[in-house]
């Protein structure tokens, strides 16, 4: 099976073919591309995922292997080279089925989604996914810091790239800049820490002998080798690299405070915020935290702050989505709110956790995208809940299919979601009564936002699917197009079994052997020592000293069916009625402050207003008046002192001679005079 | 034997009345007459001093100055001739159109 890993470098290339071919057939053969290049992006993520599923079964007899491609900057005066590579391990490996998977899914509903509206400038669009795919996919298999960072930018790029696909529109070209400007300041921070990686272990390789994980945990021991930490104890400057690589984690994933650009996003396509906003892009943040996770568990603060920006990020981005009229706007809030707990997860010790619910929400947010995709196509491009309703009988395929999706984001068992959350949410309780009370703050926000998740979640199913329709477009809604249908029951179905793969829940009850995903994760080799689960969960006990207090499983994941229950309860008396009406009134002044997402928008804003714009000026004046004004001066003196002091020379040979000879006489005086005395 | 000082201060009396040339006349031959006095101050040490210390070497370099006044005058006179035919005179302080 080694046979497999070899061809792993073609899992990217063969989306950024179709990416050349869409390009190049749009701009000078059109004819050449059927479907606007639809099918060659269908064939080249199919291609991928099977070649995927292949590195993923190699994977699973115990192949990994981390591999060098390209060298693009080394010599010998450096302390380190720039390279790409390839590294498969099970991490890696399950990531690029995930993106393969949900890209071949994406691209097949975009037949239904754009091309049956009549869409124009497809080629350009379909390259855009293409692209996006290959980076992505790039991204997952990268063999150190810098290469993914190099990705990590082209699919932010990408971003911008498929936002602003209707570009003519005010909306979208202005949510595609704003999505490309916040996650790059996030990536910012994400820049200089990958210099500072590169500075302080001369190497950014994430496996290997070379790993810098690996020589961080070498250089915390005592008598180990010391590292460049710049001045600081070594295990501050570590807690300081994980944050600020952690800058580009919070950019990517949305997380509080820059997860403004997420709902913004959604004024791209359907397709579009389904691959790139829901299952994978913003997944990238996750996944670099899940894949340095050797790093980030050596510094118990770095970890802590994790844990609390997630949780807090969970309850935060949840109350905004109680009260939105737009059903993009409802996911798009809780993609923030789900990347939250993965933060959660992770945060908290729980790599497993965390990996999971990474893996459960991209299927069951996928689908929810694609499920709402399809509603808003029957609804020709009305977003608006409140004009819904009644769909349940129209378009059934969609409807179950996103109901199983809907179950899984609220956590109802048995589906996906129920598992991971609890999973992500009792390594959180464990490790919080274990003596991290911050964690234990985190936790509750978790809890709390657990209740709003499903809330929000079955106000939206009622208002869209239930109760008679509240308009006349949702009078005549027809059933979604096959192209639409059928990657929504495939997702659909996946929802409700993915979360078998890590019945965490039961632990005591069915033995390890069923813990499907943990023992992938921790099946990995010597060639890629340092990065099994196991390693990371006795670095988290050892080194950040997070212990888990014992909790019964069933007890705490009792808790959070009870509260999940709670909160599709009150969704259920309020909104499954024929005739609905806004419940959510109720809150008063604060439905105002929610549904304006807390001013945050309006705060940014007056933050380039009114803070960065006078600064700027300030500074412009200051340039203008003292910086030019020194460099004006010079040049004008020495204008000024010139005119006069041309003026010696007159053109008259013996004004120079006399000249001549007053030097020659004053510098013989000064000679004399020096030797004399 | 004549002591050295009254030879410097001959040579330094020529070279004065070089200079006083230089700076105060007009007429661009005499500019080359009084240059010739200082190069001939120059000499009158080089040949004192050899002859006070006993070294040949003052005389060979009175000889590479006349070398070099010859040289210098032939180069002089040359300018000259480009003087007059641009200016219609010998006198320098005509010559101003390189000025400020």
């Amino acid at each position: 099976m080694a046979g497999a890993l070899t061809l792993a470098p073609a899992i990217a290339l063969l989306p950024f073919v179709a990416f050349l071919v869409a390009l190049l057939g749009g701009r000078y053969a059109e004819n050449a591309l059927p479907r606007g290049g639809a099918l060659y992006g269908i064939a080249a993520t199919a291609g991928s995922l099977l070649l995927s599923a292949w590195v993923f079964l190699a994977v699973s007899v115990g192949t990994t292997t981390t591999e060098h491609v390209w060298t693009w900057v080394a010599g010998a005066g450096l302390p380190f080279d720039l390279s790409f590579g390839v590294l498969v391990d099970p991490l890696s490996a399950l990531m690029v089925v995930i993106v393969s998977g949900v890209s071949l899914l994406v691209h097949v509903f975009s037949l239904g989604y754009m091309n049956a509206e009549g869409e124009t400038g497809l080629p350009r669009y379909y390259a855009g996914l293409g692209l996006f795919t290959a980076s992505m996919l790039a991204f997952a298999l990268s063999s150190n810091l810098f290469e993914a960072f190099v990705f990590f930018e082209l699919v932010g790029f990408c971003s911008w790239w498929l936002i602003g696909f209707w570009f003519r529109e005010p909306g979208p070209a202005s949510a595609a800049k704003k999505a490309f400007l916040v996650t790059r300041f996030g990536d910012y921070f994400l820049l200089v820490g990958v210099v500072g990686v590169l500075g302080t272990f001369g190497s950014a390789a994430f496996a290997g002998s070379e790993a810098f994980p690996t020589l961080a945990a070498a250089a915390l021991e005592p008598g180990g080798e010391a590292v460049r930490t710049f001045g600081f104890d070594a295990g501050t400057w570590f807690t300081i690299l994980a944050l600020l690589i952690l800058g580009g984690v919070v950019g990517k994933s949305a997380q509080f405070p820059l997860q403004t650009w997420l709902p913004d996003a959604m004024e791209g396509p359907t397709p579009v915020s389904a691959l790139i906003h829901a299952a994978t892009m913003v997944a990238a943040g996750v996944y670099l935290v899940a894949r340095i996770y050797g790093f980030y568990a050596l510094s118990p603060t770095a970890l802590t702050v994790v844990a609390l920006l997630g949780g807090f990020t969970a309850l935060f981005a949840a109350t905004m989505a109680l009260v939105k009229r737009e059903i993009k706007q409802v996911l798009a809030y809780s993609t923030i709110s789900q990347y939250g707990y993965i933060m959660l997860g992770l945060g908290s010790g729980g790599y497993v956790a965390g990996v999971f619910h990474l893996l459960t929400h991209a299927t069951f947010k996928a689908l929810l995208f694609l499920g709402a995709g399809a509603v808003i196509v029957a609804m020709h491009h009305d977003e608006d809940m409140w004009k819904m309703g009644g769909l349940k009988s129209r378009m059934p395929t969609v409807y179950w299919a996103f109901l199983a999706g809907s179950l899984a984001l609220a956590g109802i068992v048995p589906f996906a979601g129920f598992w991971s959350k609890d999973a992500v949410l009792y390594h959180a309780l464990t490790v919080g009564l274990g003596g991290q009370p911050l964690v234990l703050l985190a936790y509750a926000f978790g809890l709390v936002a657990v209740f709003f998740t499903a809330f929000y979640t079955f106000r939206m199913v009622f208002l869209t699917f239930h109760g008679e329709p509240r308009s006349e477009t949702a009078r005549e809604a027809t059933a979604a197009d096959a192209n639409m249908r059928y990657p929504v029951a495939v997702l659909g179905v996946l929802a409700t079994v993915v979360g078998i793969a890590n019945v965490d829940t039961l632990r005591g009850i069915v033995g390890d052997r069923v813990l499907f995903l943990e023992r992938w994760l921790n099946g990995s080799l010597p060639a890629v020592a340092g990065g099994t689960a196991e390693h990371y969960h006795e670095l988290v006990v050892d080194v950040a000293g997070f212990h888990q207090a014992a909790v019964s499983p069933l007890l705490a994941a009792g808790v959070t069916l009870v509260v999940a229950l709670l909160g599709l309860g009150l969704a259920w008396t309020w909104y499954n009625v024929p005739e609905p009406t806004e419940r959510t009134d109720a809150l008063g002044p604060a439905k105002t402050v929610l549904y304006n997402n807390y001013y945050q928008d309006e705060f940014q804003t007056w933050l380039a207003d009114g803070v960065a714009r006078p600064f700027g000026r300030a500074v412009d004046v200051f340039d203008a008046s003292v910086v030019d004004g020194v460099v004006d001066g010079v040049s004008t003196g020495s204008l000024a002192a010139s005119k006069r002091l041309r003026r010696v020379q007159t053109g008259v040979v013996t004004t120079y001679a006399s000249q001549l000879v007053t030097g020659l006489v004053v510098l013989l005086l000064v000679v004399l005079l020096w030797r004399w005395f | 034997m004549v002591p050295l000082q009254y030879y410097l201060l001959l040579s330094a009396a020529l070279f004065c009345v070089g200079v006083f040339g230089v700076l105060a006349r007009r007429n661009a031959l005499v500019f080359l007459m009084s240059v010739e006095l200082m190069l001939n101050a120059a000499n009158v040490v080089f040949v004192a001093a050899s002859a006070q210390y006993g070294e040949v070497d003052g005389q060979v370099f009175s000889l590479f100055v006349m070398a070099l006044a010859a040289a210098e005058v032939a180069v002089g006179i040359g300018v000259v001739l480009a003087l007059y035919r641009n200016f219609k005179d010998v006198d320098v302080t005509k010559a101003t159109t390189m000025r400020w």
